[in-house]
């Protein structure tokens, strides 16, 4: 019997490249991917922390600012010594006896733990960590709200730009913007989760112990549930249904444990009083960031601008407008406009309002814009993102310092408004009796001056007597009787900057009863002829 | 909780624990924390009411029986010079004051043109006193307050020039806490009103601070510290150190108030111990610094210049000064001198110079001299008595008893000075 076999037709395999002359070629399509699914990174995390990355990396190069992170410091030392809170001011001699109650101990003992084991370098760290969080958490959110990386990173350079100026000083302030940052992202979650019962009132306890601004967050979580109870009501015209929203039922009682859970802390329901109390203070109104915005200034100009490019977007978005957008960006705005330090609550908040109707408009009018599609997820992605964070992190202050420990300059470090020629001047010189500073150097001459030293008033404004304050205002503004004023305090050392105090300097060099002990271009010691 | 749906009967039970909570919480506050909470809410005082332990406040009783520094003819001639004959009309409450802290409430005077220690205790504690003697047409001199009466001070003539010393001067006089004061409303209020308003009143840092430590001091001890208006927490520790703070010179009376003050608590603190060891140091040791100022700067004739901080400087380099500024400065230093411990003192031969050119001085004014610089000269008639280890009135009373018609009649000036 005979037969025909017939062959199969050979199978087409792709070949492989002709070989370069000379070299082996490497065919990627066979590396195969091993990093763990979990693991595995999109390149829109890689983009996110690149800029988180490079922000961690600014904020950690900036010079520490010349005045109240100093004063923090010096209380969280004394905190830490006694290991006790102070009742009365333990640090100025003319505010001895006023009540005091430490809103901010747990950041000042942070603060005074970190410089003590880190150094300037950790100070950087901590505060470039702390604003890195709340880019991060402003980012997550308006990615969430927008489905946009571009508009995401928008509202974080907005958030930054905006705020610039109250970000460059480290102070406990920016424990509570965190806080705030992480409330703003729950409440404006589309889904609330179980862990969010938890959350709110651990933050709390947190927040009543960092900073005196808990007391914001508390109205916040108000805000949103009015916000909520005025949507509902538009929506169903009935009263009832307010009381069984689950919404308003969520916010009420978030709003009431978290006031409940600021209790949690050393002085108990005392510290409702010190919040009540902070906004009557005389003193503030002296001070430039607690007066009416100046709208002829960059910040005020910047912050105009921003809420007419609010109103603008408001007019066009397609997005339904939620009442608590409207409630908070209105009283945040009154507030700013009434008190400047408020910029610092009203911009994380605009930003992410500007960043989510901005997407919904451009989506809205120009529909063509092209988008970006989303990258699949690969280890290569999750390798650029580990490199990228080490790399900003190895190459900052603090990276150095835990590596390598390699200490910052004290004058790389510090702002250049810093006395430190001056005030190691007076270290190795200790003043006699008291001294009349200005009022931005008293938080650094407690830090690094001598053991001691008494100041004439610090960066802790509310906590000095309104005579004192009164008469340190005399002398500074030249006013009738300002020379009796030194007389009467029995001033022996007056340390002044040449900067802003140029017409007082030239007044004390032509006065017999004061000689010049040190003199630089940046800060003049004078020194009483015969001291009282 | 599931955030899907929240039971009511949740929602009421949180409600009842938040206010649990708050309430748990208020009654754990300690009472000072709870004073600044509820004065916030309602915009009362925070400063609470502080106990006084007796009726009539303490007295500083002179150290010293000295007929050398002053003998009884000489006494009862400066006092002469210094009894309380005033005008009726606009009668300058700075003037009682003095008066009466010079006289007490207890003096009385055969002359009747002369006011009795009562009747300037009743001019200055009823409004009704003040206002046929000024009109109605200033402001009262007492004030009242939410929960207290003040007491109106300033440059004006019609005014109690210092602070706290209305309360002061009455306070020395004799007053009782429960005296009654008339205010123009004519409720009923006492001298303790006056006295808690001027202790929520007092502020550390304010210009004049001598008379209220004072007044202060002779009501409170053994209480060593209190709150004022704003809740700060004050001391007698903490009044000494304002008292020592500045220039030497500054303070009224050419600073020597201070240095009455300051004394005073020294000589409180031995008793009721209303000072540390440290604050009392720092009392003591300015002291010191007085005492060596004044051994330095004492003129020849005996008198201590206004600028007697200066020291040895102030006679070197001579201040031209009027009159009164010397009498303010010689008749003060023996003041507080006459309280003080010999430690404090400069050398004997000073007080006696200093004693025979501010008694010599005081005699020779007219009545006129004295009409205008009364307030001064006060001072030296109980500075001088003081030496005797007596107080004006109880000298003078004596006196007038033990030699009728002296008043009419005193002894020969000159003769007795050159004795």
């Amino acid at each position: 019997m005979s037969g025909t076999v017939l062959e199969p037709p050979p199978v087409e395999t792709q070949s492989a490249p002709d070989p370069e002359p000379g070299g082996h070629q490497i065919d990627l399509s066979l590396l195969e991917d091993r990093v763990p699914e979990q693991w595995k990174s999109t390149r829109r995390l890689t983009a996110c922390v690149a800029l988180l990355g490079i922000v961690f990396f600014v904020f950690c190069v900036r010079p520490l600012w010349h005045t109240d992170l100093w004063g923090h410091l010096a209380y969280g030392k004394l905190i830490a010594t006694l290991r006790a809170l102070p009742s009365t001011e333990p640090l100025m001699p003319l505010a001895k006896g006023v009540p005091v109650i430490d809103t901010a101990w747990l950041s000042q003992l942070i603060g005074y733990g970190t410089v003590t084991t880190l150094g300037l370098a950790g100070l950087q760290g901590l505060s470039a960590i702390a604003i890195t969080l709340c880019s991060a958490v402003l980012l997550h959110r308006t990615l969430n709200r927008t489905r946009s990386l571009s508009f995401a990173m928008l509202a974080v350079i907005a958030f930054l730009w905006l705020d610039w100026a109250q970000l460059a000083v480290v102070r406990p302030q920016l424990a509570g913007l965190v806080c705030f940052l992480v409330l703003l992202h729950r409440t404006t979650s589309r889904q609330p989760r179980m862990f969010d019962w938890w959350l709110i009132p651990s933050l709390f306890i947190a927040w009543a112990n960092l900073h005196g601004s808990f007391i914001f967050g508390v109205c916040w979580l108000l805000m949103m549930t009015a916000g909520r109870a005025i949507d509902l009501l538009r929506r169903t015209g009935s009263v009832r249904s307010l009381t069984h929203d689950v919404a308003v039922r969520r916010l009420l009682l978030w709003s009431e444990l978290a006031a409940v859970a600021a209790l949690i802390n050393p002085y108990g329901i005392a510290l409702y009083g010190e919040a009540l109390r902070f906004g009557s203070y005389g003193n503030l109104a002296s001070l430039t960031e607690w007066q009416v915005l100046d709208v002829r200034g960059l910040h005020g100009k910047v912050f105009l601008a921003t809420t007419v490019m609010l109103v603008c977007l408001y007019r066009f978005t397609p997005r339904r407008v939620a009442s608590w957008e409207a409630l908070s960006l209105v009283g945040l705005s009154l507030a700013t406009l009434t008190s400047a330090r408020f910029i610092v609550w009203w911009s994380p908040v605009a930003a992410l309002l500007l960043a989510t109707h901005a997407r919904a408009a451009v989506h809205r009018w120009w529909p063509w814009t092209p988008t970006v599609p989303p990258s699949p997820r690969t280890g290569k992605w999750s390798l650029v993102t580990a490199g990228l964070a080490w790399i900003f992190f190895a190459y900052s202050p603090m990276g150095m310092r835990l590596m390598h420990h390699r200490e910052p300059s004290p004058e790389r470090a510090l702002s250049s408004f810093t006395p430190i020629a001056a005030v190691s001047y007076l270290k190795e010189h200790p003043p006699r009796g008291q001294v009349f500073n200005t009022y931005e150097w008293g938080d650094y001459l407690q830090w690094a001056g001598p053991e001691g030293v008494q100041v004439f008033v610090n960066s802790h404004a509310h906590v000095v007597p309104r005579d004192v304050w009164l008469h340190y205002m005399q002398v500074v503004e030249e006013a009738d009787g300002w020379a009796d004023i030194l007389d009467r305090y029995g001033v022996n050392t007056i340390l002044l900057d040449h900067l802003n105090r140029s017409s007082l300097i030239k007044k004390l060099k032509d006065d017999a009863k004061w000689k010049i002990g040190y003199d630089d271009k940046q800060a003049i010691v004078f020194l009483r002829r015969k001291p009282i | 909780m599931s955030h899907r749906t929240i039971p009511t009967a949740a929602v009421w039970g949180a409600q009842f624990a938040v206010l649990a909570a708050f309430a748990a919480s208020y009654a754990l506050a300690k009472p000072v924390d709870r004073q600044i909470l509820v004065s916030e809410l309602t915009g009362r005082s925070a400063a609470e009411v502080v106990t006084i332990p007796r009726e009539t406040a303490l007295t500083i009783e002179p150290l010293y029986d000295d007929s050398e520094v002053i003998s009884d003819d000489e006494l009862a001639l400066v006092l002469a010079q210094v009894v309380p004959r005033f005008p009726q009309k606009q009668l300058k409450p700075n003037y009682v004051e003095h008066a009466l802290r010079t006289w007490w409430m207890k003096a009385r005077f055969s002359d009747p043109t002369v006011m009795s220690g009562e009747q300037m205790k009743d001019y200055l504690v009823d409004h009704g006193r003040y206002l046929a003697s000024w009109g109605d047409d200033i402001d009262p001199l007492l004030q009242e307050r939410s929960n207290g009466v003040a007491v109106r001070w300033g440059k004006d003539l019609c005014a109690s020039v210092h602070h706290d010393h209305w309360l002061a001067c009455l306070t020395e006089a004799g007053m009782s806490l429960n005296e009654p004061v008339f205010t123009p409303n004519r409720r009923h209020h006492t001298a303790n009103d006056v006295l808690q308003e001027a202790i929520r009143d007092f502020r550390l840092d304010e210009v004049e601070t001598e008379w209220s430590s004072l007044a202060f001091a002779l009501w409170m001890a053994p209480q060593k510290t209190w709150r004022n208006r704003s809740g700060r927490e004050l001391s007698f520790d903490l009044m000494v150190d304002r008292l020592v703070r500045g220039d030497k010179k500054l303070g009224v009376c050419a600073g020597t108030h201070r240095v009455y003050s300051l004394m005073a608590l020294i000589r409180l603190d031995d008793e009721y111990h209303i000072l540390t060891d440290e604050g009392r140091k720092t009392a003591w040791s300015y002291l010191e610094t007085v005492r060596d100022a004044i051994t330095v700067s004492q003129f020849p004739d005996g008198h201590w210049p206004s600028n007697w901080p200066d020291g040895a400087d102030a006679v070197k380099k001579p201040v031209e000064e009027e009159l009164f500024k010397k009498v303010i400065a010689t008749g003060h230093h023996l003041e507080w001198l006459a309280i003080a411990p010999r430690e404090l003192h400069p050398p004997r031969e000073h007080i006696l110079k200093a004693a025979r050119w501010v008694i010599r001085t005081t005699i020779q004014q007219t009545p006129s001299d004295i009409g205008q610089r009364y307030t001064f000269f006060s001072h030296v008639g109980n500075a001088m008595a003081l030496w005797r280890k007596t107080h004006p009135a109880d000298f003078w009373m004596k006196w007038e008893a033990d030699h009728p018609g002296w008043v009419d009649q005193p002894a020969d000036a000159t003769a007795v000075l050159n004795r």
